[in-house]
């Protein structure tokens, strides 16, 4: 005979104001097999907490149902107490009478009688509890980071910092990401070249980092504490082991015209190649595509011209399969394709180029050694055009959020201008000036009134070539007239995307991406690293537009996250897990198939005598995560949900 | 007539030589127009077989009887293209071997019986390919023209007024190659999910698990149309969501023994139009 207690909270004025609990909880009391109905101001403070292990003793409860809060605010707190007072935990259930009653509805009758049916829908399903216990599982610590740019190598570093392993894959040949082809960083201008190869170096270097280059996630099984995740080391066609890095192969490679990734397309590189100076590791790759070898069967200059014999054309993709505790995805950004924005002639004007190609000619390691230098032909540009939020805050082009970097190092680039060209003229169209940050506003303020740069605000409609000059024709909207500037050089600060293949990639971690492609955290305010999947924590320009402040801040925040969680050495696991009923399984393997866990197997049925007579699903309990997919495809209702059995469910529903 | 002949013939060769245990057929019904299901065992059993354009049972749900299979010997079986593709996804399901399965395949035009070219289920890949890309005219149906163009509200009378005349006898179900399960849903009672009485709510609960339970999975054999006994248009409304897989995942169910059913497995490049 079920003796249940209803514990009903006025959670102060919060309930208490639009639900009736006096009325509430009398009513409650007269509903069968209800043995205590009380109402409190307060029941998840301390006397509240005892007044409700008192109940439990006091009259031997065989389950509890706490009519306060969402369960996601104090269900541990109140399985704690049935705990304490000897009643399992999982015979505790929580009505939210609050986010989904009192907190949505304005009439008191109404919202009591909701009240009343949502409590009484509880009562039913903790009729048909059963006692469970936690299961435990183990903790790989080994934390995988994805993404060697700044984000990712902080990540890295302080996991590794704090004395766990930690395996790096980064999918170009080298790391460094967007930042190393960055010049001066904002608001310090420090070179950051200066300020990222170190740590490029350091991690390369650090005892407890794997690092994988040109290495790509293949694919990622398991869960929190015991993931399984396959790496696809790409073919270098250099041995790793022996290659020195002296350079010789990309000195004597006879392709020289390829356009260079790292330097926007304004330098060249080899078909062997290392993307840049600094490169780590500093150890070149075949670019197979535009390789003569792989193109015609003959060259191997490479190969002749090492002395170590350190290049192999056979070279295969290599797979590597890790067990990883946590992850970290720090993937990163692009910027948008400027091709979307005809009007301001990128691609048709040479001398229209992007922020980033911007930071390669400002950069010291770059194509033009660091002097501003035109495209077209070379000459010093001696007046320049910024044009902001090229992209960014425009829904027309698919973009409706600021790209928050652009306002910062647009001021950056008029700057590095003004410094290498004394007499040059920067103007500079914008819409809002966002410059929040520390010293950000400080930053912004001297680009204008020390570097001089001349802020229009508004917006640029047009740009045409006049006598060899552009014309860039756009509105000041504080003369309220429109304007025309000469501008021997364009650059657009577009907008910052997710990568191209993130929503693919965000499928094979299994995570959740917005509409644009930026990983959804797992709450925007209050768990801002978190991805929406247990033990994978994202860092960095993945999850929305940041920084190097920023990403670097909330690298090392899933560093944190990461440590916490190999704290300790098992993990505590709700036990809402699937089970099977063997009898009536039909074994058509459609669970298999569905579970995202990889968590049923195939397990056989015999006789006495050892005869196969049949085989059903088996749920691992240590994989199974309880997400109840497989209950819902099981066409036979074979597998059920404990903690949530479809008899509890369906009690609940009835409960109404 | 040749075709039965021929036929006859294969089967009596197939079981003399031990090549299979059994071949299931047809047989003369009650009326000229019905046939039966039949068990060949013997060669004396093969001279009953008839093959003509009234075998229109879908014959392969025998096949999964408990225990047929499990000697692990050939069995061979009447089917035409639907029941092929019965077989496709029962084996799939993991319900049967597709090699203990020899097929003697047979369709119709007309009053006219052809035999289908093939042995083994992998044989009719490109049959049923070209189905998938040129459904039969047999599928395209008038009624089920009339009631997409209904709106909501006469849809739903519609069904209820057909409903209306469901006996729960599960006819369908028994009839249906599909339905395997050792106890179906609506024989688990702990709890009632679905209703056991013939009222509205029971017979719409019934018919729209049906038609889930069948989405990606039901090749319009037309067995449960036809086991009906209050003539409900059943095949009318899992017609409609095989529509539904084929437009949203590309999915022609029973394609090939091989393939993933379709509501357990997920494709990258899976539409995505409900996700916000």
């Amino acid at each position: 005979m079920a003796k249940i207690g209803v514990f009903i909270c006025h959670c102060g004025e919060n309930i208490a104001a639009k639900v009736d609990c006096t009325k509430l909880a009398a009513a409650m009391g007269e509903h069968p097999g209800v043995a205590v109905s009380v109402e409190y101001k307060y029941f998840c403070s301390d006397p509240g907490q005892e007044s409700v292990k008192k109940a439990i003793r006091d009259n031997n409860l065989s389950g509890i149902v706490i009519a306060a809060c969402s369960p996601r605010m104090h269900e541990a707190t109140f399985r704690k107490a049935c705990a304490e007072a000897g009643l399992n935990p999982y015979l505790c259930e929580i009505a939210n009478i609050r986010e989904q009653c009192s907190w949505v509805h304005t009439d008191k009758d109404m919202a009591t009688a909701k009240a009343a049916d949502i409590v009484r829908s509880m009562v039913e399903k903790v009729k048909r509890n059963n006692i469970l216990q936690p299961i435990e599982v183990p903790v790989t610590r080994r934390a995988l980071v994805i993404g060697g740019g700044i984000a990712g190598l902080q990540a890295a570093l302080d996991i590794a910092n704090a004395g766990q392993e930690v395996v790096l894959v980064e999918r170009e040949p080298s790391l460094g990401g967007h930042m190393a082809q960055l010049s001066e960083t904002f608001p310090t201008l420090d070179c950051s070249q200066c300020i990222m190869t170190p740590r490029m170096v350091e991690t390369a270097q650090h005892p407890n980092i794997r690092l994988l280059t040109y290495a790509e996630i293949e694919s990622v099984d398991g869960y929190i504490g015991n993931f399984k995740v396959r790496v696809r080391m790409k073919a270098r066609y250099v041995d790793m082991n022996t290659c020195t890095g002296c350079g010789d192969c990309s000195t004597k490679c006879p392709v020289k015209k390829i356009s260079s990734e790292f330097d926007c397309g304004l330098g060249k590189r080899t078909a062997i190649y290392t993307p840049f100076a600094q490169s780590v590791p500093n150890m070149p790759v075949i670019d197979k595509a535009n390789c003569i070898y792989f193109k015609n069967g003959k060259c191997k200059m490479c190969q002749k011209s090492c002395q170590i014999n350190a290049i192999n054309f056979d070279m295969q993709d290599e797979f590597i399969d890790l067990e990883i505790g946590a992850i970290v995805v720090a993937t990163g950004f692009q910027i948008q394709n400027t091709a979307l924005y005809g009007e301001y002639g990128y691609g048709k004007f040479p001398d229209v180029i992007t922020g980033l190609q911007f930071e390669r000619l400002a950069s010291a390691s770059g194509p033009t050694a660091g002097k501003i230098l035109r495209p077209s032909d070379g000459k010093e540009p001696e007046t320049v055009v910024f044009i902001q939020c090229a992209g960014s805050r425009d829904p027309s082009k698919g973009v409706r959020y600021c790209s928050k970097i652009c306002c910062m190092y647009t001021a950056k680039h008029a700057m590095l201008y003004a410094h290498k060209m004394h007499d040059g003229k920067a103007n500079i169209f914008y819409m809002d000036i966002r410059a929040a940050g520390k010293g950000y506003d400080e930053f912004t303020r001297r680009a204008i009134e020390e570097d001089e740069a001349s802020y229009i605000r508004g917006r640029v409609s047009k740009l045409w070539l006049e006598n060899g000059k552009m014309m860039v024709r756009g509105v000041d909207t504080l003369l309220g007239k429109p304007v025309t500037v000469v501008a021997d050089m364009v650059v657009l600060a577009t907008a910052m995307v997710p990568q191209p293949n993130a929503k693919e990639f965000a499928k094979t971690i299994g995570i959740a991406y917005d509409e644009y492609g930026f990983y959804n955290e797992a709450h925007l305010k209050l768990r801002p690293v978190e991805s929406s999947t247990a033990g994978v924590f994202l860092a960095g320009a993945c999850q929305s537009p940041k920084d190097i402040p920023d990403s670097i801040s909330q690298a090392s925040a899933t560093a944190s996250k990461v440590l916490a969680l190999f704290s300790k050495e098992k993990l505590e696991r709700e036990p809402v897990i699937a089970i099977n009923n063997e009898a009536t399984c039909a074994g058509c393997w459609g669970c298999v198939l569905a579970c995202p866990y990889n968590a049923i197997e195939k397990k056989d049925i015999r006789d006495r005598s050892g005869k196969l007579i049949k085989q059903v699903a088996y749920v691992n309990p240590g994989l199974c995560q309880g997400c109840g997919t497989c209950v819902t495809f099981c066409r036979s209702n074979s597998l059920d949900l404990a903690g949530f059995t479809e008899k509890q469910i369906f009690a609940e529903v009835m409960g109404l | 007539m040749i075709t039965q002949e021929k036929y006859r013939t294969t089967v009596k060769e197939l079981l003399s030589n031990g090549t299979i245990k059994m071949a299931i057929g047809y047989k003369p019904g009650s009326t000229p127009d019905r046939r039966r299901p039949l068990f060949i065992r013997t060669l004396e059993e093969a001279d009953q077989l008839v093959l003509d354009s009234t075998c229109m049972t879908n014959l392969s749900g025998y096949l999964v009887t408990e225990g047929l299979l499990s000697d692990e010997k050939r069995v061979g079986i009447f089917l035409r293209p639907e029941g092929i593709r019965s077989i496709n996804i029962l084996a799939a399901e993991y319900q049967l071997n597709v090699d203990q399965i020899i097929i003697f395949g047979f369709d119709s035009t007309g009053r006219e019986v052809r035999p289908l070219q093939g042995r083994n289920a992998e044989d009719f890949t490109a049959l049923l390919s070209e189905i998938k890309e040129n459904p039969p005219v047999i599928h395209k149906e008038p009624l089920l023209e009339r009631i997409e163009k209904m709106n909501a509200k006469e849809r739903f009378d519609f069904w209820q007024e057909e409903f209306s005349r469901c006996l729960k006898c599960y006819a369908c179900r028994q009839a249906c190659p599909m339905c395997y399960c050792r106890r179906c849903i609506v024989d688990s009672n702990q709890p009632q999910w679905v209703n056991t009485s013939s009222h509205t709510l029971g017979n719409f609960e019934w018919n729209i698990v049906r038609a889930f339970h069948l989405s990606g999975r039901c090749v319009q054999c037309g067995n449960c149309d036809r086991g009906c006994p209050v003539n409900i248009p059943l095949r009318l409304i899992n017609q409609r969501m095989a529509k539904e897989v084929i437009d949203g995942f590309d999915h022609f169910a029973g394609l090939s023994s091989t393939q993933e059913p379709v509501l357990a497995s997920f494709k990258k490049d899976d539409t995505e139009t409900f996700i916000l």
